[in-house]
This record gives C-alpha cells, structure tokens and sequence, in this order.
C-alpha cells in the first residue's frame, strides 16, 4: 500500500531523530528533579545566617568548595536542554513548515549552546572571585 | 410507567456557504431513551433538514459519535438520563477536529486515510486480539476464529485529542491504537510511520482518548506500549541485533 | 462545502489551556503546558540576573533589595508551586510512558497532586 495513494491529506512521516530527543527529555526531567532539590536546599540553607545565601559574599564563598560549581554546572546543562527541547515539542505540536521548524530548531540551539556557555564562564568567573 | 422529561434539545447547524448557529427544538422525551434517539426524533417530528449519521443503534459502527454536552460520546449508547435533567438543555454538536459536511455530519476522509497507513485491521485472528481472560495457552486450530477488533473507527479520541486540535499531521489515537494492535515485530514496516514527529511522539499522556473511548481501545495505553517497541526497535538498531 | 471550520490549525492552541469540558488528563496537560512555560521564563531571566554576580559585590546586594518587594516574592512563590507541579506531573508522564500506571493513571494523578499540596504547604511554611 503506497503512501502517495493518500498523500493528499496526510503527508509523509517525517522522521527525525525523534526518539533519542525524546528520550533526552524524559531522562534529564527526573535528573533535574533532584539537582534542582539540591540546589534549592543548598542555597536556602546554608550561609552566613543558615537562612541561605543571603549576600554577595556568602554565594562567593559557597562557590570556593569546587564540588559546587560541578553541581550547578550540571544543573545548567540538564535544564536548558529539557526545557528547549520540550519548547520545540511545544511548537511541533502546532504542526510548523519545515523551513520555520528549522530556523526555529536553530535558534533553539544558538540559544542552549549560548546559555550554557554563558554559564560555566559565570559559575568560574564566582569560584574565581574567592581568595 | 415511563418517565417524561422536558428538555431542550440544542442541535449545531451549518450548511454549505452558511455561518453556523444552533436551533432549539422543545421536546418531551423519555430519558432512558438515548441521545440519538432526541436527535432522530427532532429530525422526524420538527426540521427534516436536520443532517446526521446513525446506522446500527448499539455501539458496533462508529457512525453516531457527536459531542454531548461538551463531551465526546457515541449517542446510540449514551441515555439522556446520563448528560442531563429535567427542565434542562441538551447540547449536540458534530465531532471536533474534523471538517463539517452538514449540521452533525462530519468528513472522517482523513481519519480512515491515516487507518489505512497504520494497517488497521478490522478483523483479527482471536489469539491475536486483546480479550479478558485469555487462556494460557491457544491452541494452533484457534487462529481460524476471528473476531471484530475492538475499534470500531468512530473518531471519538481524534476528536478528544489536544494535539490532534492544532495539528492535522498527527497519526492520532486510534491510528497509532491500530499500528500498535499490529505490532512492530508482525509490521516491521510500520516503524518510519511511528518513530516520527507525528507519530508516536506527538503524544504528550493527556489520556483523553482513552477517557472518550466507547470501546475498550484504551489508546493511550497502546501509544504508551508502542513507544516501549520503538525505543526497543531503536535500542536494537543501534547494538546491531536488528 | 464549507470544510474550513472544525478543523485543526495551530491556531487553536488556545484550547490546550481551556480544558473546559475535558477529563482529568485534559487538565493535567493544561497545567504542564502552562508550568513548562512559566518555569522556561523564569529560568532565563534567572540567568541573566545572576549575571550582576560577575559585577561585583555592589550590583548584586542592590539587587538582593529589590527581590524583598512582595510581588516579587509572589512571583517566586509561584515558580516554586509551578516547579512542585510541573515535576511531579513530569514523573507521572515518565511512569506512564514506561508502562507503569498507565491503567491507573488517574489515580496516579490524584496521588501526585495531594503530595504537591503537601510540598506547597510544607514550602510555604518554611519560606514564609
């Protein structure tokens, strides 16, 4: 049975890389769950007064200890990519053409690549402000 | 002695070239009587202009499925009792997400077009048909009886589907219900027509389908257990079991 | 024959966050949808404000000031409620794509959203 028998209202499939975006976003979901835990406890609880970090000194100072940089690094990266990829599924649910799903997916990507590096270079740049 | 209700009975009308509205017929009905059949009698008795599908009254066709109060239902089977009072209204309009032909009267074209690609198969061997209580083990004589799928096409999900709202390239419910019925291992084929944007990956577990479904499909839980083969099918590929 | 209405189109996104006469999951999307884009926002405003860290002591406690307006802190009330829903109706929608559930999955729903008051309560207690 050819699909071009039907084409007139259903177009072809058009795979992609769809599982393994998918699959990316259902894995950095629950992952962020529990570094975003993390990062909340960690911020609200520890600090000058153990009410968080409440002043400019306490995040520079809570950023000397290098396991914490990692941590929100990771953070970074597991969030941005969940929430744009989950972002372009928003906007394929709306049934885009394919020249604007593309420059969309570009921009998406420009976006992620540029806010993570945005953020290692700020989490160092706080590590580094301590000495 | 039977109950008489007074109701309102709210039917959507649109004719070709026409802007549409509702027209409301004032009825006596008996409330255990169904939702097709007020509709059926506001055709015969007040405007037999009135555009509808019906066929075999008891649940088996898929012809007669309206949205009720709001709510996808298959009117043969749903009583007035259930979706309203006495004294009330009693909305009917024509399914969502399909193109109206005339009043009630929707274009299921594409809906059996996307069927089709998913092989959907109307009739299956009855070991290979989901039943309560199957036994634990078929004899090999079985596969010559067979039974009606469960799906019997009538739209009720496409209808309910959030995503099938914006967006006419998604397989759908009952498509993606069908492929899985099939199954990757026995359609090997069906996979490029699954793992796409618009197959199984434009659900997003709003288990509408299954909620609307009249039949016992249980779509949702298909897309859910066709995923697990297209990741399976994927994850096989990719150690070079396939 | 008139076939433009009643069809699908992208313009009826709005429907996603108007679940009126849907279900239960109709109105579970509704909220994750609405969550996912609120949490997005927040998220890269929140980058950008933590970028006045790289400034300096100054720019950053000046900052701190403004975040003690109340709408502001309303606003980060909503973001924790919003991040407290949004990840638990995501596990739900992990469990189910998994198979695990999916028979139940409304009561799963429930479930999650009594602990989601729980954490709502507990969360503005401690905070507030």
């Amino acid at each position: 049975m050819s699909q071009s028998t039907f084409s007139s209202s259903v177009s072809a499939p058009r795979p992609g890389e769809t599982t393994w975006l998918w699959l990316i976003k259902i894995v950095t979901g629950p992952l962020l769950l529990i570094v975003l835990l993390l990062h909340f406890i960690a911020n609200h609880y520890l600090g000058s007064m153990s009410s968080g970090l409440m002043t400019y000194d306490d995040v520079i100072r809570y950023f000397q200890n290098p396991i914490i940089p990692a941590i929100e690094i990771l953070f970074l990266i597991t969030v941005v990519t969940h929430s744009l990829i989950g972002l372009r599924g928003i906007l394929l649910d709306m049934n885009p053409s394919r020249p604007i799903l593309k420059v969309v997916t570009w921009l998406l990507v420009i976006l992620g690549v540029a806010s993570i590096v945005y953020g290692i270079w700020l989490a160092l740049t706080i590590a580094s402000k301590g000495s | 002695m039977t109950d008489k209700w007074n109701i309102t009975l709210r039917i959507y009308r649109q004719k070709e070239n026409e802007a549409p509205h509702f027209d409301n017929f004032s009825m006596e009905v008996d409330p255990d009587e169904y939702v097709l059949d007020a509709v059926e009698r506001a055709w015969a008795f007040h405007d037999r202009s009135i555009c509808f599908r019906h066929a075999c009254h008891h649940s088996t066709c898929g012809a007669c499925g309206m949205r009720v109060n709001g709510t996808e239902k298959l009117s043969c089977i749903t009583s007035i009792r259930d979706v309203t009072r006495d004294g009330a209204t009693l909305k009917v309009e024509p399914l969502r997400n399909f193109p109206v032909v005339s009043d009630l009267a929707v274009d299921m074209g594409f809906f059996y077009r996307k069927m089709e690609l998913a092989g959907a198969r109307p009739v299956l061997p009855v070991p290979e048909a989901e039943i309560e209580h199957p036994p634990a083990e078929w004899d090999a004589d079985d596969t010559q009886y067979i039974r009606l799928s469960d799906c019997i096409e009538c739209g009720l999900c496409m209808s309910a589907c959030p995503i099938m709202a914006t967006t006419p390239e998604y397989l759908g419910p009952a498509p993606l219900a069908a492929a899985q019925d099939n199954g990757l291992k026995r359609k090997p084929e069906l996979l490029s027509l699954v793992d796409a944007e618009d197959g199984v990956w434009r659900c997003h577990s709003v288990f509408e389908c299954t909620a609307v479904c009249p039949s016992f499909v249980d779509p949702a839980r298909r897309i859910m257990d066709l995923r697990k083969q297209v990741v399976g099918a994927r994850l096989s590929k990719l150690f070079g079991k396939a | 024959m008139n076939t433009t209405r009643n069809q699908p189109s992208a313009r009826k996104f709005w429907s996603w966050f108007i679940p009126i006469g849907r279900q239960v999951g109709g109105w579970a999307f509704a909220l994750n949808r609405i969550t996912a884009l609120g949490l997005t926002l927040y998220l890269f405003l929140h980058l950008i404000v933590l970028g006045l860290l790289a400034q300096g002591p100054g720019a950053y406690d000046k900052f701190l000031v403004l975040t003690e307006n109340p709408f502001i802190k309303l606003g980060e009330w909503l973001v924790v409620v919003a991040a407290i829903l949004h990840g638990l109706n995501g596990i739900r929608i992990v469990l189910t794509s998994f198979g695990v559930g999916v028979v139940r999955q409304r009561q799963l729903f429930y479930g999650f959203m009594i602990v989601a008051v729980f954490a709502i309560l507990i969360f503005t207690a401690r905070m507030y």
